[in-house]
């Protein structure tokens, strides 16, 4: 795994260069909690930074796990798939009478219904494997629960997909400011975690798994906390990514984009920090939205080139630019 | 149980068996790869589904026989393999960076199915010869000669590949890579030429697989990462850093997935395989053939 500069960093009293980053947060924050005041909200921009939150999100919560745990989890698209469905069953059967659309109990159900997932699925495979027999086995796994998805009958209505009503759609604002909201939420989330003694537990396990063990530090108990979070959080993307398309079916949110983004996220920013995934949400953002609607179908072909242009040249991430940067003056 | 159901499930293990040596050998050439320079190369099945594309041209606008496009091919994914190594993957081995080199896969991946959806239409393509439906029935179990010419390529190859890495010097440089790369940096064998021989076998043996998929079953361009997931399966069942191994569980999942959709359904196949990888490998994480105590 490549060491990005700005993890060790992170252990480093704070100093000018902290201060320029809380200038940079505190800009960046003003910037777009003003920005739908002064732009049309149909443009394709305010679309845009809605796809980029979501990318954030699921970027986040893969970055807990990989970029801190160490664990490639190759099982992203079902978190987020179950985020999805747990949604639109719960709307569909009317199970929590509340409102549903945009609901923060529907939101918190929807992560967790993921996390739950993950503890299941977590305990056998994080106590048995690792490197990369845990990233086949999450793949593996994510794999069955897409076919029980498929033969899911009553419940998941099989290839078709569920319907949520798409009469409560008005504008993006909406989406926007929960998009938002959920994106610092999340990348809060992460910092809160790496500042916490979990973090250093995580810190200390993806260093030396064998000597974290013999410093006492219940190695299993934090892998599966760290995989559980991650899986919460990309859940909740995975709802309100269900809000955005109305239709929840296999084929739109299993699909192995789902897989593939978080990680492109990641790697794109730089793994394991905490701004890496918020530079790479954009940039992902970008290449998704725009190449979609300028080429068209063609679009994997361009983040596949961009991928390999990527790690080819920059394997610490956008983020390492940076310390490149301050390394050469 | 009947003599008819009997023969039904003899010719589903067969049918498995064929159909699990063309994940073996995907296997094999993945387990080469990741034994030198410990990289997961997921795009080994679309590149295999490229050169099924391939074969499927040389026959309808040349004519060539896919057999016979065999001569042409390897060659082409051996020189193929040499220059993927040296253009994509060679910084990430020498930093044994994992996580840059499955990205690179990935990427590669995505181009190759999304360039074969252009070049090729997303519909499902078949190479029919004339003589390669012909079929003979064996104790009531039906066989035809492609499915049989496929086998016999497929062992044919193993058994080149194994007499390679034990007969010759570049081989046996490849197997004392595989063991331990430092040590034998240090004993002076080139790292990039090794893992450029494992890339190229590796290519090769995608070249043979395709051949065998265009001839003997329909393709589609993301029919490739099924396979790659099927043949890392294989890899992780058989045991890395076995060539036996790996084709042992490419016939494995082959039986599973063929028996799974014979006694349950068609639509569980996948469920079965991936829960029977699960389970396999929670139980014997080093997998069935491998070497006990060895890292991955």
């Amino acid at each position: 795994m490549a060491k990005s500069p700005s993890f060790i960093g992170s252990l480093k009293p704070a100093g000018p260069e902290s201060l320029t980053n809380l200038v940079i947060i505190v800009l960046a924050l003003v910037f777009f909690g003003t920005f739908l005041f002064y732009t049309d909200i149909d443009s394709i921009i305010v679309f845009y930074l809605f796809y980029c939150f979501i990318f954030i999100i699921i970027g986040q919560g893969w970055n807990i796990v990989a970029g801190y745990t160490g664990q490639i989890s190759l099982g992203s698209h079902a978190f987020f798939g179950i985020g999805a469905y747990t949604t639109a069953i719960i709307w569909l059967r009317d199970i929590t009478h509340t409102w549903y659309f945009f609901d923060p109990l529907v939101m918190f159900l929807s992560g967790l219904a993921a996390a739950v997932f993950a503890v299941i699925i977590g305990i056998p495979i994080l106590s048995r494997l690792r490197g990369d027999y845990f990233s086949f086995a999450t793949l593996a796994a994510a794999q069955v629960f897409t076919v029980l998805v498929l033969r899911g009958g009553k419940l998941t209505e099989g290839a078709m997909g569920l319907r949520i009503p798409g009469t409560l759609f008005e504008d993006l604002g909406i989406y926007y400011w929960t998009g938002l909201l959920l994106a610092i939420l999340a990348t809060a989330a992460v910092f809160f975690v790496t500042r916490s003694r979990l973090g250093l537990a995580l810190r200390a396990i993806s260093e030396d798994e064998m000597s974290a063990a013999s410093h006492g530090i219940s190695v299993l108990r934090y892998k599966l906390i760290a995989f559980a979070i991650g899986a919460f959080i990309i859940g909740v993307g995975g709802n309100l990514y269900a809000y955005y398309i109305f239709s929840i079916s296999p084929p739109a949110v299993l699909n192995l984009n789902w897989l593939f983004y978080p990680i492109l996220v990641c790697i794109l920013g730089g793994n394991g920090t905490i701004g890496g995934p918020v530079i790479g949400g954009f940039v992902v953002g970008a290449i998704v939205v725009f190449s979609e609607t300028l080429i068209g179908r063609v679009h994997p072909m361009v983040s596949g080139v961009l991928i390999i242009l990527v790690m080819k040249f920059l394997p610490t991430g956008l983020i390492g630019l940076k310390a490149k940067v301050f390394q050469r003056h | 149980m009947d003599s008819f159901q009997a023969v039904l499930i003899a010719q589903t293990i067969v049918n498995g068996i064929l159909l699990g040596t063309m994940y073996g050998m995907a296997a094999i050439g993945l387990s080469l790869i990741f034994g030198t320079m410990r990289i997961v190369f997921i795009a080994q099945g679309s590149v295999l589904v490229f050169f099924a594309y391939l074969c499927f041209w040389l026959f309808k606008l040349a004519g060539i026989d896919p057999y016979l496009s065999i001569i042409i091919i390897i060659p082409g994914a051996m020189v193929l393999g040499a220059v993927l190594y040296y253009g994509l993957f060679k910084e990430a081995a020498a930093l044994q960076d994992r996580i840059s080199s499955l990205l690179i896969a990935v990427g590669l991946m995505f181009i190759l199915e999304n360039f074969m959806t252009v070049v090729w239409t997303p519909n499902p393509r078949s190479v029919v010869t004339s003589y390669g439906f012909a079929s003979f029935t064996v104790l009531g179990i039906h066989l035809t000669l492609n499915r049989l010419l496929g086998l016999g390529i497929a062992i044919l190859a193993t058994i080149g590949v194994f007499l390679f890495l034990k007969k010759t010097v570049i081989g046996t440089a490849v197997r004392a890579t595989s063991e331990d790369v430092e040590a034998s940096t240090l004993m002076g064998i080139n790292p990039n030429r090794v893992n450029a021989v494992a890339f190229a076998i590796g290519m090769a043996l995608a070249a043979i697989s395709g051949i065998n998929v265009a001839s003997t079953y329909s393709f589609d361009p993301v029919y490739g990462f099924d396979v790659a997931i099927k043949a890392l399966f294989a890899l992780t069942l058989g045991g890395i850093g076995t060539i036996y191994g790996a084709l042992a569980g490419g016939i494995i999942i082959g039986l599973v997935e063929m028996l799974g959709a014979y006694f349950v359904g068609g639509g569980w196949t996948q469920a079965i395989l991936f829960a029977f990888f699960l389970v396999a490998l929670t139980f014997r994480p080093q997998g069935f053939f491998g070497r006990t105590g060895q890292k991955a």
